[in-house]
This record gives structure tokens, sequence and C-alpha cells, in this order.
């Protein structure tokens, strides 16, 4: 899939601040088709409405945590190849390791920069 | 509990009366026992086993009395960990010190990025005007920032008393000999919910030097 800085991107992360600092981080690098939830439920709901060609979620979430969300993206036809970044302030080989074979396409350690992220982005998009 | 001790024993009278009365049963076993002989042998009984009886009684007392005063002795220690001030003011008063911080950091955080959002925005091509607006976003960031020192002295006096908390409940701990086998049962006990959340949700940032970094990350992928 070839990188368009128009294309629709969901951020899903528990903390309205979090959101807002990613949004920022992704205007800073062009990304301004930015959508956002505040867990992985809600995360369904706005994926089953729209198409999104980008999620990036937070791991710690509740009622429904990122990885849970990530394995019902991965479960779902539609959404199977869907790019998927993990962000999270945890940085355990076990959990990267978890959510690699979950189907993540990366995974971000907070706190990170506008140049990790876009790193992150050119990765998952073979730029 | 012990039963076997000096004292216990029947009476020598009754013992030999009893061995008396054996015997001459064992003679007469070819003929039916009359029931004279039947009460005969059940006083003999109750009488040789008084004194044991007797003196069970008086160790279960004993044994009752020492368990009475050990429960005693555990509700005054229990009184001096004051659980009821744990659970009215100390943990409440944390929860209201937290949610006073992440209030606190919240609001700074916005005003931070208002005002980062402010600058990146400006449109004008007046340097002045342009000084001008950096310069106020500027001195409102590091108003913010005060909330530093706020919430430096609320953690300091959360910190205080979970270290009260943990003295009280290790003295609760020494005091009813918990081992390593009780934490192990209570830990399988975990209601479902906290089941959930230990399996799935992660423990949060990692300490210096702990955990690995964004390279070794990379390197997975």
């Amino acid at each position: 899939m070839a990188l368009d800085v128009s294309m629709p991107i969901l951020i899903v992360d528990d903390y309205a601040t979090m959101i807002r600092i990613i949004r920022n981080l992704l205007k800073q690098v062009g990304f301004t088709n930015v959508d956002d939830a505040a867990d992985g439920t809600q995360a369904l709901e706005r994926i089953g409405k729209k198409k999104y060609d980008l999620i990036i979620s937070d791991w710690n979430m509740e009622p429904m945590t990122g990885y849970e969300l990530l394995k019902q993206v991965r479960a779902s036809s539609e959404t199977a190849r869907t790019p998927f970044i993990m962000v999270t302030a945890e940085s355990k080989t076990e959990n990267v390791i978890a959510a690699k074979k979950a189907g993540v396409n990366n995974y971000i350690v907070k706190p990170f920069n506008a140049q990790t992220l876009k790193g992150k982005i050119d990765a998952v998009f073979g730029e | 509990m012990s039963t076997k001790k000096a004292g216990a024993k029947p009476d020598e009278s009754s013992i030999d009366a009893l061995i008396n009365l054996s015997d001459k049963l064992k003679e007469n076993k070819a003929k039916s026992m009359s029931l004279t002989d039947v009460i005969g042998v059940a006083e003999l009984l109750t009488s040789s086993l008084q004194p044991l009886l007797r003196q069970i009684d008086s160790t279960i007392h004993t044994e009752l009395r020492s368990i009475l005063l050990r429960i005693e002795g555990l509700r005054h220690e229990i009184a001096k960990v004051r659980a009821d001030d744990i659970s009215d003011h100390q943990i409440p008063e944390m929860g209201k010190e937290l949610s006073a911080i992440v209030e606190a950091t919240e609001g700074a955080t916005n005003s931070i990025m208002n005002c980062a959002e402010t600058v990146l925005e400006i449109e004008t091509d007046n340097f002045e005007d342009y000084k001008q607006i950096v310069s106020d976003q500027m001195m409102t960031i590091f108003e913010a920032c005060s909330f530093q020192d706020l919430t430096g002295q609320r953690v300091t006096k959360i910190v205080q008393t979970v270290e009260i908390i943990e003295e009280r409940i290790n003295l609760l701990c020494e005091m009813l000999d918990m081992g390593d086998e009780d934490k192990n049962q209570a830990e399988e006990e975990l209601n479902a919910n906290q089941k959930r959340n230990k399996e799935l949700l992660l423990n949060g940032p990692a300490n210096e030097g702990e955990g690995v970094n964004q390279s070794a990350i990379d390197a997975l992928f």
C-alpha cells in the first residue's frame, strides 16, 4: 500500500491528551485526516462505519485493550490487512512479541517524537 | 491437644473390680449375662473413666483459655493497626490527592498544548506581532509548568501514606504469622476482573534501566 498523506488514520487512546499529542505529531509530518476513539470498543464502532488506512493504538485501555482490538481487527476479513501500529509506555520483550504474533505492523514506545512516528509509518508502508 | 497426662488414670480399686468382673464373665461365657451383671460393668466402666474425663475437661479449659488470650492479644494488636483510620481517612485522602494530580497535569498539558498550537498557527507577516504572540505564549507555558511543584508535594504526601499503610500491613502479617502459602492462596483467589486486568493490561511505563528500548524493538521487526 502506497503512503498517502491524505489517508484516513484512526488514533485509539483513552487519554485525550495523548490523542491530541499524536494528532499534532501527525499534523507536523503532514497527516491531517485523523479520527480518534477512546478505547477498543469505540474503535471497532468507528472501523465498522469507515475504512481506515492506518490504526495507531495504545495498549492499556478499558474495557477493550489495544491488544484485543488488534486481534479483532486481524480476525475480520475487511480489516485483516489494515496497517496497525501499537503505541505503549511499556516495552517488555514478551509484550512486543505477543503483539507481533497477533499481527501488529510496528510498535512504538512512549514518549516518542514526530520523526519516530513518521519513521514507523514509512516502514509500515514500505517507503 | 494432649489428654495423656499423669493423674488421668482410673484408680486401682476400680481396675481390680473390672478385672474380677471380667474373669467372672469369662468363666460364665456359655451362660447368658444377667441385667445386674451388665449394670455392674457399666457402673464400673463409668467410675473408672471419671478421673480421665475430669483431666480432659481441665485440659480443654486450659487450651480454650490460651486461645481466648491469643484472640484478645490479636484484638489489641489489630486495634493498633487502626484499619478504620486507613479505610476512612488515609485511602480516601490519597484518592483525592491522586485525582488532584491527574487534574493538575491534565490542565497543565492542555495549557502547554494550547500555546504550542497557537504558535504553530500564527498567520502574520509582522515580526513584532509574531514576537509578541510567541512571548505571551511562552509565559503561559512557564506558568503552566508550576504544576510540577504542586504535584511533587502531593506525590510526597501519597508516598508517606503508602509507607504508613505498608508498615501496618507488615505488622498485621507478622501477628497473624502469614507465610508464603497464605499469600499464594490469596493470589489464587483474585477475582475474574483482576485476573483479566493482570493478563491483558500492561504494568505501565518501565523504570529507568528496565524494559527494552525502541532500537531493540525495531530489531524485532
